[in-house]
């Protein structure tokens, strides 16, 4: 299932390039090819494929040899690049991923064992509040106070040389943690994922017999949610993270992301929707193991 | 040998609120009921008539919405005795004028927690609880037998994990699992409904409660799973002796394991005393409640002779609007002129008739 | 099935009840939020498609640079140009409403559609709408308006295409757990033994009885998701362009002078667009606890 899916990423990808007006190959060749004939022989030259699906089969079989190409701005193989940089990423969304949660769990598991008291409504403003926060601005905002209040100029770039404290790590991932906008979804989802669980009758009988509820009720009410929430909410950290990267000139995927997209720079912009995609289909996966593991028959469905 | 009930339930209510109608939904209106020890307690009643709400009651399990538990529920076993209500009263504050009620603040949180400090050590290890809807009361997450020696290792003096399972293990050969070993390690939805059930009482049973409530054990299980399940629970009352509070609205359920009945209906006991007497048809000096249940269920003679069966006329009580005089005064057939300014205005108590056997009609009172 | 938790609602009739009466305090004050916010937006809409302003939105004056607010003529102060900020505020909604109309729009009714089809018929429909979800969720959706930028022209409408396609999922996967609900409870077969036409009872009886809250819900988190994806994207230079002002690009110009302390020009916009997202979030929320009657149990 995920490798047809990846399978249908790249055709997304191939497509939406395909039907793009300037075409890769001419941007390639920039303004040197601007009549057809020119462009037409250069073709010839290079022994590109004509028809569409020709184009397609001989770019993914260069994918599936792990070849993207080069990138057109640095002339780099993109793969090795895009997978250099991933890793940045994937230190960011991992580490906001988890403030999220951090914050996000305990305000729902009050607000879903006490129902609505004043603080947990104080909370639960303060995730909406949080959540609605353009996400840069807030960044600034960090910024503004790490540089007044600590005098530390908190821009990853500029302690790349000498390694980065845990400072110059932790802004970003708290902004991007607070402000990727999935705070009042994350507890919203928990919460009611938990009320429904805490009503269930089972939950009832564990009580009936003296037994913890929380036990009985942590793999569908707790386990359950969170890998589902995590695996969803994937693409919108990724998503966030293309901002936050820019705020803090982190070098990550978003940031190249965002300097291809200027350069149009395909093969790399190609590249890295790919290997995001990679990343959301294994967050789907890692939460699909754990449901086959909590939950023998959802493997029977 | 028998000092004192087990249970000894006292004018418990049991009221929730409701927001739309901005009024009180009385589900369990004054009930007073008791079970002997090694007795079984049968409650019998239409549905809504609160029998399931005095058991949650019992079992402390309502939840903590805006609603009101007041009465006395006296568990006398021998280790604990207590009021299972004690003191929870603090925590409600009911504003009232002109005779409505115009609002109820519950410090929800503080009921709760009293709750569960009072039920501390009752909960499972006193009192245990069947549940209807076996399928979905049993854990899915969780392989029966795990279910049963956790209840084990919490409610008896067992603390050893192996010695835990062998008990599980026996629990479900005595409910007569097939092939109990394997049966252990089987999630509930492998299970068919009454083999859940079975499982069930092997975990009520387990834990060695001095009380066992009953809720509908054989509702919503096919009909010969359910005669299998009564003849089950008949076989471990008369092994096991334990004392039971048995719901169910089969009258018939209730004839072949109960030793004493109680009526219910509107949310009140309309009739305590002996199944034996009572739920049979030729004995004169029931309630007509209890009559006219008994006589809308078709018997051998009915089916024989073709009878037409003798409805209830009517609807289940409003338990919003309960009426001054007998609640059950709108769809009896047996109001004679006499009473019948009497049945309309003033409630009956529940006053004993013959030993043991109390009733709440005013037919039956001399004075 | 849930049977003690209704023991409450067993004598009362809710149908008759009118749903305010229902529904929780809170859940009011959240839907009477959003709905003042939505009502400010539409109003500053029509002021600015009617050129009814404070003041005018592009004349510079260049000798009020960053006024704070409360300045005479400028009730919410200048930018760093010296343009009125109010007046841009107000017009920046323009930037938002088509747009954010037409993602909407191509969310509900694709989502409608395909939510439909998976759940109505089931069968190889539903393995494709399921496919095509899945491929649809696998880009994270900024990614995915980035390598549109670079494809196409950065165009407020591109993007606003693609927000509504990323969020037909979404609107698709609740429409079809609303329909197996249904199915669940055998209304759908009710229907059709009563011999209903096919297309009455997914009009009629699915979508406008029983989906009508779930695609309004859907409507206001759209709009609010039109509204960050253009600030974000504002930010990284690809959103509404200068000098036609949206929120996105005022805070983006306007942070240009933050890290010197001149907080207002992107403050402003800023607060203007937390208000209204939250509006939106509380206003889908609030209509979704109201209306799918989550707390009153």
């Amino acid at each position: 299932m995920a490798a047809l899916l990846l399978l249908g990423v790249s055709f997304v990808v191939f497509i939406i390039l395909f039907l793009s007006p300037g075409n890769p190959f001419n941007a390639l060749l920039k303004e040197q090819a601007a009549t057809g004939a020119v462009s037409d022989a250069a073709k010839r030259g290079l022994s590109v494929p004509s028809s569409w699906y020709t184009q397609y089969l001989s770019w993914l079989g260069n994918i599936l040899k792990g070849d993207f190409g080069n990138s057109i701005q640095t002339g780099l193989p993109v793969l090795s690049e895009v997978i250099r940089v991933s890793i940045n990423t994937v230190y960011l969304t991992a580490g906001s991923m988890i403030m999220t949660l951090v914050l996000a769990v305990p305000i729902a598991v009050l607000s879903a064992r006490r129902g609505l008291t004043p603080t947990n409504w104080f909370f639960t403003i303060f995730t909406y509040v949080v959540s609605a926060i353009p996400v840069f601005w807030f960044g600034y905002i960090v910024i503004y106070i790490s540089i007044h209040q600590f005098g530390v100029f908190p821009l990853a770039s500029s302690s790349s040389s000498q390694g980065w404290s845990w400072f110059h790590f932790m802004l970003p991932v708290i902004v991007l943690g607070l402000g990727n906008g999935t705070i009042s979804e994350v507890v919203r989802y928990l919460r009611e994922e938990m009320s429904r669980v805490f009503a269930e009758e089972y939950i009832l009988t564990a009580r009936a017999k003296g037994a913890s509820i929380w036990k009985h009720s942590f793999k569908e009410g707790f386990l359950l949610p969170i890998t589902e929430i995590i695996a969803s909410k994937i693409p919108f950290l990724l998503g966030g993270a293309v901002v936050v990267e820019q705020v803090f000139s982190w070098p990550g995927m978003g940031r190249m992301a965002w300097q291809a997209a200027q350069y149009r720079d395909y093969p790399l912009i190609m590249g890295i929707t790919v290997v995001a995609a990679i990343i959301v289909r294994m967050g789907s996966l890692m939460q699909r193991v754990v449901q086959i593991m909590v939950n023998p028959r959802a493997s029977r469905e | 040998m028998s000092n004192g009930p087990v249970l000894a339930i006292e004018n418990l209510r049991t009221y929730f609120f409701s927001r739309s109608k901005q009024a009180f939904i009385r589900s369990v209106d004054g009930v007073t009921l008791h079970i002997e020890k090694g007795k079984t307690l049968g409650i019998v009643g239409e549905s809504g008539s609160g029998k399931s709400v005095t058991a949650l009651s019992t079992m402390g399990l309502i939840s903590a919405e805006p609603g009101v538990i007041i009465g006395k529920i006296g568990l006398k076993t021998e280790t604990v005795q207590k009021n299972l209500l004690r003191d929870l009263k603090d925590h409600v504050k009911i504003n009232m004028s002109t005779g409505r009620i115009m609002s109820v603040y519950k410090d929800s949180l503080g009921w709760q927690k009293k709750i569960n400090r009072l039920m501390k050590g009752i909960r499972g290890k006193e009192i245990a609880m069947i549940f209807q809807n076996p399928k979905l009361s049993m854990n899915p997450f969780s392989s029966i037998g795990k279910q049963i020696a956790e209840s084990i290792l919490l409610n008896t003096s067992i603390s050893n994990r192996n010695e835990a399972k062998d008990k599980a293990i026996y629990w479900l050969e005595q409910v007569k699992m097939d092939s109990p070993r394997l049966r252990y390690y089987n999630n509930p939805y492998g299970l068919s409904g009454g083999m859940c059930q079975r499982a069930m009482i092997a975990m009520a049973l387990s834990s060695e409660p001095s009380l066992l409530i009953a809720d509908e054990p054989t509702t919503g299980l096919d009909a010969t799973i359910q005669s299998k399940i009564v003849d089950l629970l008949a076989h471990l009352k008369t092994s096991f002796g334990v004392t039971t509070m048995l719901i169910s609205h089969d009258i018939d359920v209730i004839k072949s394991l109960s030793d004493n009945v109680a009526v219910m209906y509107g949310g009140t006991v309309l009739e305590h005393g002996p199944a034996r007497t009572i739920l049979t048809s030729d004995y004169k000096y029931k309630h007509p409640y209890t009559a006219a249940l008994l006589s809308s269920i078709p018997s051998q003679e009915h089916i024989r002779e073709k009878k037409k069966l003798q409805v209830i006329e009517g609807d289940v009580l409003d338990t919003i609007n309960i009426p001054d005089g007998c609640r059950f005064f709108e769809r009896c057939n047996k109001v004679t002129d006499k009473i019948k300014e009497q049945c309309e205005h003033t409630e009956p108590d529940l006053r004993e008739v013959f030993p043991g056997h109390k009733v709440r009609c005013f037919r039956f009172f001399r004075t | 099935m849930k049977k003690y938790s209704q023991i409450s609602i067993k004598v009362s009739d809710f149908s008759e009840v009118p749903f305010w009466k229902k529904a929780n305090t809170i859940d009011l004050i959240c839907v009477g939020y959003g709905l003042t916010i939505f009502i400010l937006v539409l109003v500053s809409y029509i002021l600015g498609a009617t050129d009814f302003l404070p003041g005018d939105p592009q004349k510079l004056n260049l000798a009020l640079l960053m006024a704070p607010p409360g300045t005479e003529g400028h009730i919410l102060g200048t930018d760093f140009v010296g343009r009125d900020i109010l007046s841009r505020l107000i017009i920046g909604i323009q930037a938002y409403f088509l747009p954010g109309l037409l993602a909407i729009a191509i969310s509900l009714i694709l989502g409608t559609c395909f939510g439909v089809a998976a759940g109505y018929w089931e069968g190889w429909i539903d393995t494709i709408v399921t496919y095509t979800s899945n491929l649809l969720n696998s880009f994270p959706r900024l990614v995915l308006i980035l390598l549109m930028v670079a494809a196409f022209k950065p165009d407020i409408y591109y993007i606003m295409i693609v927000v509504g396609i990323t969020n037909v999922p979404a609107v698709a996967s609740l429409v079809k757990g609303k329909i197996q609900f249904l199915k669940q409870k055998n209304f759908i077969e009710a229907a059709i033994s009563l011999g209903l036409k096919t297309r009455s009872i997914i009009i009629k009886h699915i979508l406008w009885h029983n989906c009508r809250a779930i695609l309004i819900i859907q409507a206001t988190l759209g709009m609010a998701e039109a509204i960050l994806m253009e600030t974000s994207l504002s930010y990284l230079g690809f959103g509404v362009q200068e000098p036609t002002p949206s929120w996105g690009n005022m805070v983006q110009a306007g942070s240009n002078y933050f890290l010197q302390g001149n907080f207002w020009p992107s403050t402003a916009p800023a607060l203007a667009i937390l208000f209204t997202i939250m509006g939106f979030h509380l206003l889908g929320d609030g209509l979704n606890n109201i209306l799918e009657g989550k707390r009153n149990k």
